[in-house]
């Protein structure tokens, strides 16, 4: 094989930062996104599934609209189409503060919060209707049977599929790279092109995000067993 | 599968080197399939580019194709192909390296970091970074960028520079031209850092070429080489020939004046200091 | 807005980078219909190995599957482009480099969805199929795969549109697919919103079809 390795170039010069400040950019814009697709979710998640036309309307051309079209076009979208709209004031302080983060975050936000609200309206459809007609009988009303009884219910339920929507919503933001924003992806790159090293680089990118999905997972696995709620939840296992 | 996949991942990552792979030279591997691999850009006229009819063409593929391609099919003694990959500064050293291509012919700039991983042929087009601004902007240089916001290409040598000199500056980092230009036009960034014949090209191209202007002073030296695979003398000889040959006989300067020239591309006169230089390059036969 | 850049490029956006056409290697259509075709064998395999008794065959299904779950599909694409040369010393071109990259990750989450039709069958078909005395090869050959397949043709469809999306992330490589096609004609007429435009209403026109495909399978099986 041609390709001599040279692992120092991980941890001399700014490599190591680089890499640093580059998680902690990808963490930074996940984390905000990911709150954001939550938000967006729960609402049209549950909008979908009430006797409600208008609603179930909107919320359905929400969804069908956002996530039918590649995250890579919404970065464009947000980044380049949204910002003219704004008065000139606005758009001065946007583009002085970091536009291209904010942008990248409403696309995976917002389309992410679509995906997002598919798993919860599953959920909420898996709940026993008689959940629902138990809860008004006692005299809530639809908003506050939803707020007390079927959502907390339902993102119990949903906990593993939402978890790997959330770590999708992880690996996708590195498609914010398109637009400019510096995360771990970028810096990987970064580093090839001080370096010329891409197999190195690429294998300490590769391991940041396989070790953040891995603790993640494990994470919320635990948080999944503390929340279980007794008989609602069929503990799948594999032989 | 996936254990055959799995073991080889892992050997990769942990043992790294076994020495089965590479059996031949560049030279070797051109006169057995007959073809040329050829690593270049489909977004950098005119340099190299995709034209109005879905062709591949540019200026750095004429100088394989004119220049280099007929020294080798005479060393070889028989007809040679190009094949044309595209290559970005993320994946053209990699695709050297690989033995996915044999040669980068774009807008790769020789470095003496770039020298540690390949070997470069003489230099072929000389230019350096500029900005590409708005008429009437105040940036007028690398000076005037301090606190501004500067688009650059990401992993180019010019977004290093501007971090290293102008710490100031917020630099926002594109993953190509097109990204970069339409950020400019929108005001997302107040100026463009880029190789200054790049931004000429850009210029020429926009809908309203004289609403921008191409400022400042080269604050970078970017010598352009066509890049192969390191330790290969035999074959960078033939290269370099190649290139020499086509200055001497003056068909370098035709290429040159298609691209370049009044009705070129992208009109960017020859200086006779750089006429010069590149005379220079020749060695005596 | 002038949209006759659209008109003036059809053929090279349609032909060359949606169906795969012309003198590129590309076409999203292309990479995504075999990519699915060929990672489904794969992904039983891998879903029926998370189930397997053997304990070392579940644990190597199960660490393939974590793997490429936990890492970005741009990384896979790079690791196949630059690793695959270099062990094998000849040089893939960029269709078969992206088609393995995507057979190899999408066999990872059709793996997952195999695993989870094969456990949607009621474990009352397993146990009966046993008391007649069928062998667990023959169980899951003709009692609980026919039926885990059927339950899974939904998934399986959202799972295609996923990787429809995905294809775009290939253009890294070179390969000239919708988006990069729009790319290349983009650094020619700098006209993105057109352009982007154009292939967001192809992509959602795919992707919505065929998820409403995918929905009213669900309604009819589950009515079934």
């Amino acid at each position: 094989m041609s390709y001599q390795f040279d692992w120092s170039v991980l941890f001399s010069g700014q490599s190591g930062s680089w890499l640093l400040q580059g998680l902690i950019t990808t963490l930074q814009i996940s984390a905000l996104a990911w709150l954001l697709a939550l938000v967006l979710g729960i609402f049209a998640g549950s909008f979908r599934t009430l006797p409600i036309g208008p609603l179930r309307w909107a919320a359905s051309c929400y969804v069908e609209f956002f996530r039918n079209v590649p995250l890579l076009v919404w970065m464009f979208f947000w980044y380049f189409g949204v910002p003219p709209l704004l008065p000139q004031a606005v758009q001065d302080w946007l583009f002085d503060h970091g536009a291209e983060f904010w942008a990248g975050m409403f696309a995976l936000g917002v389309y992410h919060g679509a995906r997002f609200s598919e798993v919860i309206r599953a959920g909420i459809q898996s709940i026993p209707s008689t959940q629902f007609e138990a809860a008004v009988s006692t005299g809530l009303t639809i908003a506050q049977t939803y707020r007390l009884i079927i959502i907390p219910i339902a993102l119990r339920l949903i906990i593993p599929p939402a978890t790997n929507e959330s770590l999708n919503l992880l690996k996708n933001s590195s498609v914010a790279l398109t637009i400019g924003v510096a995360e771990l992806t970028f810096q990987t790159r970064q580093i090839e092109t001080y370096t010329a090293r891409a197999i190195e680089a690429l294998t300490a990118g590769t391991l940041i995000y396989l070790l953040l999905c891995l603790c993640i997972a494990a994470l919320v696995s635990r948080l999944e067993r503390r929340f279980a709620i007794p008989g609602m939840i069929v503990q799948m296992r594999a032989e | 599968m996936k254990q055959v996949l799995r073991v080889l991942l892992i050997t990769v990552l942990l043992v790294g080197i076994n020495e089965s792979a590479r059996a031949q030279t560049t030279l070797e591997k051109i006169e057995r399939t007959g073809t040329i691999v050829i690593g270049t850009r489909t977004g950098s006229p005119p340099f190299a580019y995709v034209n109005k009819n879905n062709d591949w063409v540019g200026f750095s593929i004429d100088l394989v194709e004119k220049a280099i391609v007929p020294v080798l099919a005479k060393k070889i003694g028989k007809s040679i192909k190009v094949e044309k990959k595209e290559s970005a500064p993320q994946t053209r050293i990699p695709l050297l390296t690989s033995n996915a291509v044999d040669l980068i012919a774009e807008t790769m700039t020789d470095t003496q970091a770039r020298r540690e991983s390949v070997d470069f042929s003489i230099t072929y087009f000389v230019t350096g970074a500029q900005f590409l601004v708005k008429k009437g902007s105040p940036i007028n240089g690398i000076k005037a960028a301090a606190g501004k916001r500067i688009a650059a290409q990401q992993g180019s040598t010019n977004a290093r520079i501007i971090r290293e000199r102008v710490p100031s500056a917020r630099l926002v980092e594109f993953p190509d031209q097109p990204a970069a230009f339409q950020a400019l036009v929108q005001g997302q960034v107040q100026a463009y850092t880029n190789d200054g014949i790049q931004l000429a090209g850009l210029k020429a191209k926009a809908p309203k070429p004289d609403e921008w202007v191409v400022v400042g002073e080269f604050y970078s030296y970017e010598p352009y080489g066509m890049a192969m695979r390191k330790n290969e003398s035999d074959f960078r000889h033939l290269v370099n020939v190649g290139l020499m040959d086509a200055i001497e006989s003056g068909r370098y300067f035709e290429i040159y004046e298609k691209w370049f020239g009044k009705k070129g591309e992208v009109p960017y006169p020859l200086s006779a200091e750089t006429k010069r230089f590149l005379q220079m390059q020749v060695v005596p036969k | 807005m002038d949209f006759q850049v659209i008109l003036n490029n059809f053929g090279f956006l349609f032909f060359q980078g949606f169906l795969g056409f012309g003198d590129f290697a590309g076409g999203t259509l292309r990479l995504a219909i075999p990519a699915i075709v060929l990672a489904f064998p794969l992904g039983i395999i891998i879903g029926l190995g998370r189930l397997a008794r053997t304990r070392w065959i579940s644990f190597l299904a199960t660490i393939y599957v974590e793997f490429f779950r936990g890492v970005p599909l741009v990384m896979v694409i790079f690791w196949f482009w630059f690793i695959i040369p270099n062990l094998l010393g000849v040089s893939l071109p960029e269709y078969g480099v992206a088609l393995t990259a995507f057979v190899v990750f999408e066999a990872a989450y059709l793996g997952e969805i195999v695993r989870a039709g094969i456990q949607s069958v009621a474990r009352g078909q397993v146990e009966a199929a046993a008391a007649t005395g069928l062998s667990h090869t023959n169980t899951m050959r003709h009692i609980v795969l026919p039926q885990a397949l059927r339950n899974m043709i939904p998934a399986l469809v959202t799972q295609f549109i996923v990787l429809l999306k995905d294809t775009s992330l290939a253009s890294i490589i070179g390969y000239i697919d919708l988006t990069k096609a729009a790319q290349i004609v983009n650094n020619r007429e700098i006209r993105p919103f057109e352009l982007y435009l154009f292939i967001a209403v192809v992509y959602w026109l795919c992707s919505y079809g065929m998820s409403r495909y995918a929905g009213s399978l669900e309604r009819r099986l589950s009515a079934g």
